[in-house]
């Protein structure tokens, strides 16, 4: 049950804004640990958390409020100059942010929020008493909190931070006499009370022992100890507790729209409403048995003007669930300078192209392959400080997150400016591994072999760093990416850095495809595989290991039936080949024939998805058409012709699932 | 209890809290309501005209909701509105300085509609209304 029935919507608005607003904050402590007397950050950073524990209060949040105003009163000190910005005081602030983030997840799953970890609250408490985050007992004054259970919302009390005489003013009754009173003689005023000093009724954080300690506790460095003093204790926990935390507040069943978009999409309904109607007319007509030319060119017009409506509206549609990759990118700079502080690394994180509008779906679905690879960036892609002065290069390494949109793709790079990837170390490796055999890691150039790094249990690290080289991961990533339709490219150059590419689809409800005829029966082809058609002449075929194949412009290129691929039985001699192309490989598919290219609608296969199916699509005639996924196809086929040949581990450059 | 047509200003720069507020208000009878996400759009606003009364929050980017209030209070056009502050501090400092920048009246977060009610009542009584 939601501890928030009846306030659903108003949770979600809530969730959704101080999400942003909290990523928004995340990155400006980043930007803040660079310069710390920067004025305008620190007002940021504190209207940040006075905001979020304004709309907290709303929903009785009482937890998120307290720690909200922790934090808040913090940077009010720190803005007034009060205090100084120590390492020790930043990691706890990290601390209190990241317990906000969980906080958020507790709220998306409808339950109230468990108070922070005491270490962090009290940390806080005694920075804000002027005393080093040491093992200082919470002040006695915690017990006597009058356990401000903020009446629930019915009451008009003030929220728990409310000191007594303040609350009283605020409560009303003596308000026009303190108006009064102020503007008629302000010397008058009554000293500011120590309202600094978030007394009794904060920070009691006496359920710690409710908070599951995989979650938050490893995240906070032991006291007065700097994060970089113990890499790998600090660093696995923030990891894995900050995923974990973003998966669960990270499907969100809204979304934003600007007003503008909406109207366009209501603008051509409109539209097609009218065309609908004189098309409905003109069926009449027709029926009626008018069929002069007149009438027909009528139709004839009516007829395109509706196609171009509908595809106008398609596109809008679809534009309504555009989101600019920023929201996304957001959350990185944070992630990257924990990490790099925790390995003791100087690393910057460029952000490019934040406004590249991507399909929402998308962008969730992106978040943790880009984590990943951020984190490899800035892990195995940079150099320690001292590796890269020997080097010659400047101590502050650029990893870059870029996004940008080309043609109806949208491509996204990870570059890092580090030491590049060895292809020669990278084969070595897989073949100790047992990934590859010897002879197959010959065969392979220095693209096909960095491309082993996606193989699963992969990983170059002799010893598994406790942050990203466990050799899970690069495989996830690979698959994640293609699960969007989507391909992963990798370039690098010793010494210089290593390039991530990412290709992925505008979106995920239209696929291109081409239709390939098997007898009479169409299937649909992502057309991203597609390289080229070209005519299957027997005589040019060439058996090659007990596989056939076609030498095309000097490249030997496997040909594979579809036919074989389907477990059909082969009733006609295939006539043309598709050029097929993958990351890894290329090979020819021969179908009977082909019906043309299709911009397909995807209807997904929910509850029943037959293997190696991705999806229907209608044709115009109203015939189904199965879209193939062949990289489900082909890892059967593989999985078959091991079996056959018994061989143990020839699976290096498939596509495996 | 006042005209329920009256024409009334949200500033917040917290979406979701303009809706909250923007939810009160209609509860109370108070449908005629737009929003403005900071000081400098509210004052924009503002000096357009047809506003008649003012709820605003106090921390905000650009321009503040103390700002704002000077601002309206300096305006001769718009310096008889009535102004409610919304804020999450109950600070002693911050009601004094609220009340000699000639702040209508003050309401800490969180409020229920009750609340609400009250406070507009009291400006409403004290405008003469």
């Amino acid at each position: 049950m939601s501890d928030f029935s009846g306030m659903e919507d108003l949770l979600q608005d809530f969730l959704q804004e101080s999400g942003d607003l909290l990523s928004d904050v995340d990155n400006k402590l980043v930007d803040l640990e660079k310069d710390p007397g920067d004025h305008r950050l620190l007002n940021d950073i504190f209207r940040g958390f006075h905001t979020i524990k304004g709309g907290a209060g709303f929903l009785n949040a009482t937890e998120l409020v307290k720690l909200c105003h922790l934090t808040e009163n913090l940077f009010d000190k720190l803005r007034n100059g009060e205090m100084e910005l120590t390492p020790e005081l930043m990691d706890s602030i990290m601390a209190a942010t990241q317990s906000v983030r969980s906080m958020f997840g507790e709220l998306s799953q409808g339950v109230q929020p468990r108070p922070a970890p005491e270490e962090v609250v009290q940390a806080m408490r005694a920075a804000l008493d002027g005393k080093a985050p040491a093992a200082e007992p919470p002040p006695a004054a915690a017990a006597a909190a009058p356990a401000s259970a903020p009446a629930p919302a019915a009451a008009s009390a003030p929220p728990p931070p409310a000191e007594p005489p303040a609350a009283e003013a605020a409560s009303g009754p003596n308000w026009q006499a303190l108006h009064a009173a102020v503007t008629g003689q302000p010397a008058a005023a009554p000293p500011p009370a120590k309202d600094e000093h978030p007394g009794g009724p904060l920070a009691v954080a006496s359920g710690a022992g409710v908070v599951p300690e995989t979650e938050m506790t490893p995240h906070f460095p032991p006291e007065g100890r700097r994060a970089t003093d113990k890499p790998g204790f600090v660093g696995t926990g923030a990891s894995t507790g900050r995923r974990a935390e973003e998966k669960a507040a990270q499907r969100e069943s809204t979304i934003r729209v600007d007003t503008a978009r909406l109207d366009q999409v209501l603008n051509l309904s409109g539209e097609i409403g009218l065309t609908k109607n004189r098309l409905t007319s003109l069926r009449a007509d027709i029926l009626a048995g008018r069929n002069d030319s007149e009438t027909l060119h009528e139709l004839d017009q009516a007829v395109s003007q509706l196609d171009l409506l509908v595809s106008d509206l398609q596109n809008s549609v679809m534009k309504t669930r555009m989101q600019p990759i920023g929201r996304l990118f957001q959350k990185y700079p944070r992630i990257a300078r924990d990490l790099a502080r925790q390995l003791g690394k100087d690393v910057e994180l460029a952000l490019v192209g934040e406004e590249t509008e991507v399909d929402k779906t998308m962008i969730e679905d992106l978040a943790d392959p880009l984590v990943h690879l951020v984190r490899n960036a800035v892990d195995h892609g940079v150099e320690s400080p001292d590796e890269r002065q020997i080097a010659g290069k400047p101590a502050k390494s650029i990893v870059r997150l870029e996004a940008r949109q080309e043609g109806d793709h949208i491509v996204l790079i990870i570059a890092d400016d580090g030491r590049g990837m060895n292809p020669e170390r990278i084969r070595a490796k897989a073949v100790e591994k047992g990934l590859i055999r010897e002879e197959e890691a010959n065969t392979l150039d220095d693209r096909q072999s960095l491309n082993l790094i996606f193989l699963p249990g992969f990983s170059t690290m002799t010893q598994a760093s406790p942050v990203s080289g466990r050799g899970v991961g690069m495989d996830v990533v690979k698959t994640n990416i293609q699960k969007l339709n989507g391909s992963i490219d990798i370039h690098s150059e010793p010494g210089k850095g290593s390039t991530f590419l990412i290709s992925l689809p505008l979106t995920l409800a239209i696929l291109p495809v081409l239709l390939v005829l098997l007898g009479d029966q169409p299937f649909a082809l992502p057309l991203s595989m597609v390289r080229e058609i070209l005519p299957i002449e027997g005589e040019k075929m060439q058996e090659v290991g007990g596989k056939e194949t076609l030498v095309v412009r000097g490249e030997i290129l496997p040909v594979i039936a579809l036919s074989r691929l389907l477990g059909w039985p082969q009733v006609r001699t295939p006539e043309y080949g598709v050029l097929m192309q993958t990351a890894e490989r290329s090979f020819i598919l021969s179908v009977d024939s082909f019906a043309g290219r299709d911009d397909a609608v995807i209807k997904s296969l929910d509850d029943f998805r037959p293997h190696g199916v991705a999806g229907v699509t209608t044709l115009s005639n109203g015939q189904i058409v199965l879209i193939l996924d062949m990289k489900e196809l082909l890892a059967d086929l593989n999985a078959h012709i091991d079996q056959r040949l018994g061989a143990k581990h020839s699976k290096a450059l498939e596509l495996s699932v | 209890m006042a005209d329920p047509k009256m024409r009334i200003l949200v500033v917040d720069d917290f979406s979701t809290m303009r809706r909250i507020v923007r939810n009160l208000l209609k509860e109370l009878g108070f449908a005629n309501v737009d929003e403005a996400e900071d000081g400098a759009i509210a004052l924009q606003k503002l000096q357009a005209g047809g506003f008649e009364f003012v709820v605003t929050d106090w921390n905000m980017p650009n321009m503040d909701g103390l700002q704002l209030l000077q601002a309206v209070r300096a305006a001769p056009a718009l310096s008889h509105l009535p102004v409610l502050m919304i804020t999450a501090e109950a600070k002693k400092e911050n009601i004094i300085a609220a009340a000699q920048a000639g702040a209508s009246g003050y309401i800490v977060k969180p409020f229920t509609a009750a609340t609400l009610s009250e406070k507009l009542q009291k400006i409403f009584d004290k405008m003469g209304g």
